[in-house]
């Protein structure tokens, strides 16, 4: 199992950031916070199957 | 208008040591009596927001000479018998991610680029300003509407002007500065997750979220698409809807403004609610064990005084409401951090100190995450739709608490703490916040009435009809004492 801090490693790789070391503890609440606003929505089984409020139309 | 004499000696305290202040429709009443002139309202006006903004910070930018100008404008049109109707002559406030002609749009940021918007005005400004308002200047705003004040950044730090110590709450900090000090008469904000509503709530006035789409919102720089809403911020409830009617109506520079026909809202506020069904939901809104009991009490105390005018109320469940408010965060993140990445990437240490954590939240959800998060929103939505079949409005408390003090806020702990805003984003329905009395120490207390989508007229009258029994909303800060300190 990989720590918090190795997960965000990865991460800010892959998106580019490179936070001096001095942003490097408000980034990792941020991303433990916000890892866990994403377990928090995938726990509403009931939101399973709806439709996502994402719209699109076709049009000429 | 009847007042309510229950309030508290530091509340009232607060309002004998006031400066006189007008609301809109009183200014408006004013200037067509010839009591007061608009370049006299508006030279006031100008001169006390230069004096205080170094204490209170309201404003990034006072164009008080093109102010001037628009005032002298709007008395000239008056001695010719033109009347553009109630805001003419009015001095507002424009958030300052709002673009305006004659001023910089600066998002409170070092990062916008600084000709973005230039030598325009937004739809919702230009309808402003051919109502005849008069425009102060470009208000504060948290760093692109999100972040919190990096004092390091050069741009004016905002204080809440009941106690400078505590936050005058964010996005829309300035205008919401500058209708409770007196240094505007009305203005606008913009609300993502609470930003009309958080600052109207410990400023201690009304500001109302509008329906998603009802006000056009190109011009403004965004913070996140399907949740941004531009809303008055006044006074009154009566004022917000002077505002709004000015304001609202389809537009075609934004896609997702909506072709609804536009009441006179004001018209529409006549006091009587007979018969109108309100909603409580009691779970996570009114049983939350961070929501302070004096919050609670104030709104039920509220919610009492409308069933004296013929409303009945019934407490109720709205399920999922804690994860709902995490949707809308997590939708408001990943959104707000599209329109950022690459300047996150290339310029991190131009954001903020605070800013820049909280944007770069956004990289840390996935694709599954935000398509989730709209799966919930269209359950969520659907959830609410179903008990305003029963109910004519919701009403919560504004915010869990009052003020806080700036030094004990912690913003990774707004992921975690309640919140009762955000779920009328999610939602796209129309919310506005009011005062309801005052804490035990003098700070401002609020209300928050919900109506279905486009019910602007309905919220905005129950609004109304409080506010014809209670002084709460006419009650201001203490602002001479900041003078001193600005001296």
């Amino acid at each position: 199992m990989h720590s918090n801090e190795e997960k965000l490693a990865v991460v800010l790789e892959m998106s580019g950031i490179t936070p001096p070391a001095e942003d490097q503890e408000a980034i990792l609440r941020a991303f433990s916070t916000g890892r866990e606003l994403s377990k928090l929505i995938f726990s509403v089984a009931q939101a399973r199957y709806e439709e996502p409020a994402l719209i699109f139309s076709a049009r000429v | 208008m009847s007042t309510d004499l229950s309030m508290n000696s530091s509340a009232a305290d607060a309002a004998s040591h006031s400066h006189k202040f007008l609301t809109i429709a009183d200014a408006a009443a004013a200037l067509r009596d010839g009591s007061i002139t608009s370049v006299a309202l508006t030279a006031d006006i100008v001169e006390k927001a230069t004096a205080l903004n170094p204490a209170l910070g309201a404003y990034v930018t006072i164009t008080g000479d093109a102010a001037l100008a628009q005032a002298a404008a709007a008395d000239v049109a008056f001695a010719a018998g033109n009347d553009f109707g109630p805001l003419q002559g009015i001095p507002l406030a424009i958030k300052d991610i709002i673009a305006m002609k004659g001023a910089g749009t600066t998002a409170n940021s070092r990062v916008l680029d600084p000709a973005w918007g230039a030598g325009t005005d937004a739809p919702v400004v230009a309808r402003l300003r051919a109502a005849g308002s008069v425009f102060v200047g470009k208000s504060t705003t948290s760093e692109f509407a999100l972040g919190m004040p990096d004092a390091s950044k050069g741009f004016p730090v905002p204080h809440n002007p009941w106690d400078v110590e505590r936050t005058p709450a964010g996005s829309s900090s300035g205008t919401g500065i500058a209708v409770a000090a007196g240094l505007a008469l009305g203005g606008l904000g913009t609300d993502t997750g609470g930003s009309v509503r958080g600052p109207a709530c410990v400023n201690g006035h009304t500001g109302l979220k509008v329906t998603f789409g009802r006000v056009p919102k190109s011009g403004v720089v965004p913070l996140a698409f399907s949740l941004d809403s531009i809303g008055p911020m006044a006074r009154s409830a009566y004022d917000c809807a002077l505002l709004l009617e000015v304001m609202a109506g389809y537009d075609a520079s934004d896609p997702n403004a909506a072709d609804v026909e536009v009441p006179k809202y004001s018209e529409l506020l006549n006091g009587d609610i007979d018969g109108l069904k309100i909603g409580l939901p009691i779970p996570y809104f009114f049983d939350h064990d961070q929501l302070e009991p004096e919050v609670r009490d104030a709104v039920l105390s509220g919610v009492q005084q409308l069933v004296g005018m013929g409303a009945t109320s019934k407490e109720m469940a709205l399920p999922y409401a804690a994860e709902a408010k995490d949707a809308n965060m997590l939708i408001l993140g990943a959104e707000a951090y599209a329109y950022h990445r690459n300047n996150l990437v290339n310029r991190w240490e131009d954001y903020g100190n605070l800013t820049r954590p909280t944007l770069a939240r956004g990289a840390f959800y996935t694709a599954a995450d935000y398509a989730q998060a709209s799966r919930f929103r269209s359950m969520w939505s659907a959830e609410v739709a179903k008990a305003f079949e029963h109910y004519d409005v919701l009403i919560t408390p504004s915010a869990p608490s009052p003020a806080q003090l700036v030094k004990d806020m912690d913003p990774s702990q707004r992921l975690v703490q309640p919140s009762y805003t955000g779920h009328w984003n999610l939602t796209g329905l129309p919310a506005v916040a009011i005062p309801s009395g005052f804490t035990a120490s003098g700070l401002p207390l609020s209300m928050q009435i919900i109506g279905k989508p486009f019910a602007e007229a309905t919220v905005l009258k129950v609004a109304d009809a409080l506010q014809r029994v209670t002084n709460w909303h006419l009650l201001h800060p203490p602002v001479e004492t900041l003078y001193a300190t600005a001296a």
